[in-house]
């Protein structure tokens, strides 16, 4: 299933916040979209996912426009789950799953076996089938993004987009999810997901869109966009890229002043190793 | 969805097969508890009044035609009464617990947000216009002064943000607004200062079976309207993002949920007047009892309102006899108290 963007152009109170935006998304790839804020990210998201409506231009479904599309039908092939889902829910991580059920129900939302088995599928696959029957109010944040993520799968998605899924979460958390997206990747699920750390997008997608002012800046593999040049264009500040040592995957890292270290030693820094 | 590993391909093989959700035998005795009270309620309703019925008299009186006496008070006075109270209580109560889903406001309530007044404002002007309107037209100016009522919430509460304060705020305004507007009106008219307190106050007084008859179709609509979106509630509790990421089409369902609330609102108002605090309580009692699934929680409100209307319109007619309180009186001594609880302990 193929996802395209196609001259989008997005409004934000009178405002183009995206502007004339295209590419294309093909079945399996994994995308990170990256940006400095008010860049648009989140809007472009949005609007990939019919809840921003477009000023101009389409979101096509293997060249279906999706507004055409009834919306039920578009939530069986798309899964979107917004930065920070609501909270205060009296749900169970089950209940909640079901929930993802709703475009394959019927009018009275008879549970059936496939939905039943949809869940359990869900539940594995985001290792919450421990936490099935906890109320979401007792998770942390890390578990309680596991279970949104299940609620979206148990919708049966070839494509899932995701705004920002690691922001709230700690170090282990933001790993941790991002090893789940990987492994959803790997069974064939194409993901595409606004990201604010930059060295988990290198390290965990295969395709990075950049977008500045509202227009894709740059779109290519991690390499080709986590440039010291590319970089400073998207986010105006002078950027470091450092390689992993275990994957050789580019690390970005912000280049301050070192006059603004207190920490840093007068003495000649190491020059910095090139990237790759 | 072939290149997923589509749960349906390997239904459990080793694995013994997961059960299909457990039958919610919790659910099923409450309802059995809830319509036996129903029952207990009404049948004591029956038996009491200007004169006093024992229960095989009122028995008698629903079954025999040969019991003149019992069968005028029973099955022209008593019993249909009876089913008013009981539709007013299950329409206000259905339409609280509409309301308090798609607010997610534990506070909101027809009446707190002005739709009980709409209707009342239409009702009272199409009696003052005409005394001698007939009950199916007054129920019908309800109906439209409800769904005005709602329509004029749907766009002062959703232009831009979703705000509980500020739809409440909105609310109490309309309501002091329709309320005063009822009054003037009604204060205007000179003749109608006598009767129009058992409207104003919300009460039962005279009501008969024209009544029930007239607010029946309606209120028929509301409540299979009302079971027919609340799984879409349960969606749209998730957030509005998240809900139409579902494919629900959320400004639609918000549409039709505010156009039901009216629909019930105004059967209510139609029979019994302003009655308050009905809608707000027993939302609260069935979320208490059965969890928070609005597919449970709507019905079960509709069953503790017709519960708690029987009940207070009971104690209107005994409190003071042989006088008459207006129910809505009961019912707001009942959800004042309510009310503040719910604002400093929750």
């Amino acid at each position: 299933m193929n996802l395209a963007v196609d001259h989008l152009t997005l409004a934000h109170g009178g405002r183009d916040v995206v502007r004339d935006v295209s590419f294309e998304i093909a079945a399996g790839e994994m995308v990170a979209i990256l940006g400095p804020n008010g860049s648009g990210k989140s809007t472009l998201l949005r609007g990939m996912a019919r809840l921003h409506p477009p000023r101009s231009g389409r979101v096509l479904l293997d060249g279906r426009d999706i507004r055409t599309m009834n919306s039920r039908h578009v939530a069986r092939i798309m899964a979107i789950l917004p930065q920070a889902p609501a909270s205060g829910l009296d749900l169970t991580v089950r209940e909640l799953a079901f929930r993802g059920r709703y475009p394959h129900q019927g009018l009275l939302q008879r549970v059936t076996r496939r939905d039943i088995d949809a869940v359990e599928w869900a539940l594995e696959a985001t290792d919450a089938l421990a936490l099935a029957e906890r109320p979401l109010s007792h998770l942390s944040g890390g578990e309680r993004q596991r279970a949104w993520i299940a609620m979206a799968l148990a919708q049966e998605p070839r494509i899932l987009l995701l705004d920002e899924p690691t922001t709230f979460l700690d170090v282990a958390h933001q790993v941790e999810v991002m090893h789940l997206l990987r492994r959803l990747n790997a069974r064939g699920i194409t993901i595409v997901a606004v990201l604010h750390d930059l060295a988990l997008a290198g390290r965990f997608t295969t395709r990075i869109i950049a977008i500045r002012d509202g227009r894709v800046a740059f779109d290519g593999p991690p390499a080709a966009v986590l440039d010291p040049q590319a970089l400073e264009r998207v986010f105006g500040v002078p950027m470091l890229v450092l390689p992993d040592p275990d994957t050789g995957l580019p690390i970005p890292i912000p280049r301050p002043d070192p006059a603004l270290c207190p920490a840093a030693t007068p003495a000649p820094a190491p020059a910095p190793r090139g990237a790759g | 969805m072939a290149n997923m590993a589509a749960p349906a391909a390997e239904p459990a093989g080793s694995a013994p097969t997961r059960a299909l959700p457990r039958t919610p035998w919790r659910p099923l005795a409450v309802l059995f508890i809830g319509l036996a009270l129903l029952a207990l309620a009404g049948y004591t309703s029956l038996m009491f009044g200007a004169v006093r019925l024992s229960p095989g008299e009122v028995w008698s009186g629903l079954t025999s035609p040969d019991d003149v006496f019992a069968r005028n008070v029973v099955w022209q006075i008593r019993y249909p009464r009876l089913l008013d109270a009981m539709i007013v209580g299950a329409g206000l109560a259905a339409a609280g617990a509409l309301l308090q889903g798609v607010t997610r406001n534990p506070l909101a309530d027809p009446t707190i947000l002005g739709v009980t007044a709409a209707c009342g404002l239409a009702s009272a002007s199409l009696i003052v216009y005409d005394p001698q309107s007939p009950q199916w037209a007054i129920a019908a100016a309800c109906v439209l002064g409800g769904l005005l009522g709602a329509a004029i919430l749907y766009v002062i509460a959703w232009r831009g943000a979703v705000s509980p304060l500020r739809l409440t705020l909105a609310g109490v305004a309309l309501s002091a607004f329709f309320g005063a507007a009822i009054v003037g009106l009604l204060a205007s008219s000179r003749t109608f200062l006598q009767t129009s307190l058992g409207f104003l106050a919300g009460g039962l007084y005279g009501s008969d079976w024209r009544d029930l008859w007239a607010a029946l179709p309606w209120f028929t609509l509301g409540i299979l309207g009302a079971i027919a979106l609340a799984g879409r509630l349960n969606i749209l509790a998730l957030g509005d993002d998240v809900a139409a990421g579902l494919g629900l089409l959320t400004d639609r369902t918000r549409l039709l949920v505010l156009a039901t609330v009216g629909i019930l609102t105004a059967a209510a108002v139609s029979v019994a007047g302003l009655v308050s605090f009905v809608g707000l309580v027993c939302p609260h009692i069935a979320r208490y009892t059965i969890g928070h699934d609005n597919r449970l929680v709507i019905p079960f409100s509709a069953l503790y309102g017709a519960i708690l209307v029987v009940l207070a319109d009971l104690g209107a007619r005994l409190i003071i006899r042989p006088a008459e309180l207006p129910m809505g009186i009961i019912t707001a001594a009942i959800g004042a108290p309510f009310l503040l609880y719910l604002v400093r302990f929750r």
